[in-house]
């Protein structure tokens, strides 16, 4: 179970205060599947950063009772100027993963080739977007954060995502940030939208999906 | 117990890993790659050494020129890289701390381990290479110098932990640097001995505690061919100060590192 309560997000701006997140809370169970929408600049990628624990909460408070990955993003989690196997190696390391194993996985999900040995800042989005997938996916975590980024990859490897984690990992939680709401809908069994810095927890994916379209 | 342990070792094993990834950054793949972690400071101590030993006499105050160049250029350079490695140490691995085992401590610990490390091995090799070309002698107080060396390592990395973590608070520290660091060099201890200065200024060296540790490392070389002055209880305390300051700005840095 992941609960967040009454979390707070502040940022300065020049010399004011913007509140991003104003006391929001949500609790997901091991296996739920929860999709958080709204508006650009809305605060969900912050939200998902203060629950994988990228970002504090100026206030409230995150607890964690099951492993929670690293938020997929479009950005972090990767040094660019090193290769894509340099990062592997680092991930290995810091999660204790066997490397090899880690390594054939990668190679069998992400099919990158020998790009994995060039630089990931030569990556475009959609093969960093498998790198990170195929990492967090070998780390076996309970719970994965999924900002935007599952909708960069192509066909191949959305159906690989499907397989892996969808089907065969089906008893993971997962938070996810979308604007594509086929795939919500699919996917999600909860939804929530964030709106002028406040949380609204929906009834059904459906709800949620309505209230996101009237804004 | 049990817990304290693994998480213990997990950090060890963050630390570690941030390290290889410190030498493949910095240094890359190719030709000489993590040699280059020795060979950066050594380079520089040759150079000074050899420059040194051909324009000065032989000896200065009595003292060989050679061995005065390297016990001191050594421990400057180790402090030298610690703190410039410090500055905006956390933005340049923001994209680390996207794991949550990766703190901003294992980033400077790392970062602090490598140029120790690099600074003692470049140490021992031009001290060897002057020791077996007869331009210097073994040391006369080993126990002495180890012990100058482990204070100016624990002063290193009070400094890089304060460095570190005020850089991320204020862009302005980050201009400040370069004359801060080349106006500190006096207090640094290694060009002059405390001995050779007058007793108005012999106070003022003597509150850096960098010029202690330095004088327990020439000590340490020349034995009772110098006259040293240093304080051991001083240098602890002051030391135990910089680290403990440094670790609680360091545990607080993490609030005002916004990753991208």
């Amino acid at each position: 179970m992941i609960r967040c309560v009454d979390v707070v997000k502040e940022y300065r701006v020049g010399k004011g205060v913007r509140r991003v997140l104003d006391r929001v809370s949500l609790q997901v169970e091991r296996g739920q599947k929860l999709a958080v929408l709204g508006r650009n600049g809305a605060g969900k990628s912050t939200l998902i950063k203060i629950i994988g624990g990228v970002e504090l909460a100026t206030a409230g408070r995150i607890e964690r009772e099951m492993s929670v990955s690293w938020p997929l993003a479009f950005g972090g989690a990767f040094q660019g100027s090193l290769s894509g196997l340099d990062n592997l190696r680092f991930i290995s390391r810091i999660y204790d993963l066997d490397y090899h194993d880690t390594r054939a996985f990668v190679d069998d999900f992400a099919e990158l080739g020998h790009q994995l040995g060039e630089p990931v800042k030569t990556y475009s989005s959609g093969m960093r977007a498998r790198l990170a997938f195929a990492l967090s996916i070998a780390i076996e975590f309970d719970c994965y954060l999924i900002d935007e980024v599952i909708m960069v990859g192509d066909q191949r490897f959305f159906r690989r995502c499907q397989e892996e984690l969808f089907e065969k990992r089906g008893d993971r939680a997962l938070i996810i940030v979308s604007h594509d709401m086929n795939f919500i809908r699919e996917v999600c069994d909860r939804g929530a939208v964030i709106h002028d810095s406040q949380l609204y927890l929906c009834d059904s994916v459906a709800s949620a999906v309505q209230y996101y379209t009237s804004l | 117990m049990l817990s304290t342990f693994r998480s213990i070792r997990l950090q060890i094993r963050v630390i570690g890993a941030l390290l290889m990834r410190e030498i493949h950054t910095r240094y890359g793949r190719e030709n000489l790659g993590f040699l280059w972690v020795v060979g950066e400071p050594a380079l520089f101590c040759i150079g000074v050494a050899i420059m040194w030993t051909a324009i000065r006499p032989a000896h200065e105050h009595g003292v060989p020129v050679t061995a005065f160049v390297i016990t001191g250029y050594v421990p400057l350079v180790m402090w030298r890289h610690c703190v410039q490695r410090g500055v905006k140490a956390f933005e340049a691995n923001g994209s680390l701390l996207f794991h949550q085992q990766v703190t901003p401590l294992d980033i400077i610990l790392a970062r602090v381990v490598l140029e120790v490390y690099g600074a003692i091995i470049a140490g021992l090799l031009v001290a060897g290479a002057a020791i077996l070309l007869g331009y210097m002698e073994l040391p006369a107080n080993p126990g002495l110098m180890y012990m100058g060396m482990g204070y100016q390592i624990v002063f290193c990395l009070g400094c890089a932990l304060i460095i570190a973590s005020l850089s991320e608070i204020s862009d302005v520290l980050e201009k400040f640097m370069g004359a801060f660091t080349y106006l500190s060099i006096p207090f640094s201890g290694a060009f002059t001995m405390v001995d050779w200065v007058p007793p108005q200024f012999q106070a003022v060296l003597l509150w850096s505690p960098s010029v202690h540790s330095l004088e327990m490392i020439r000590g340490g070389q020349f034995g009772s061919r110098v006259h040293v002055h240093y304080d051991v209880w001083y240098t602890t305390w002051t030391c135990a100060l910089l680290i403990l300051i440094g670790l609680s700005l360091t545990l607080r840095s993490r609030r005002h590192i916004v990753v991208q």
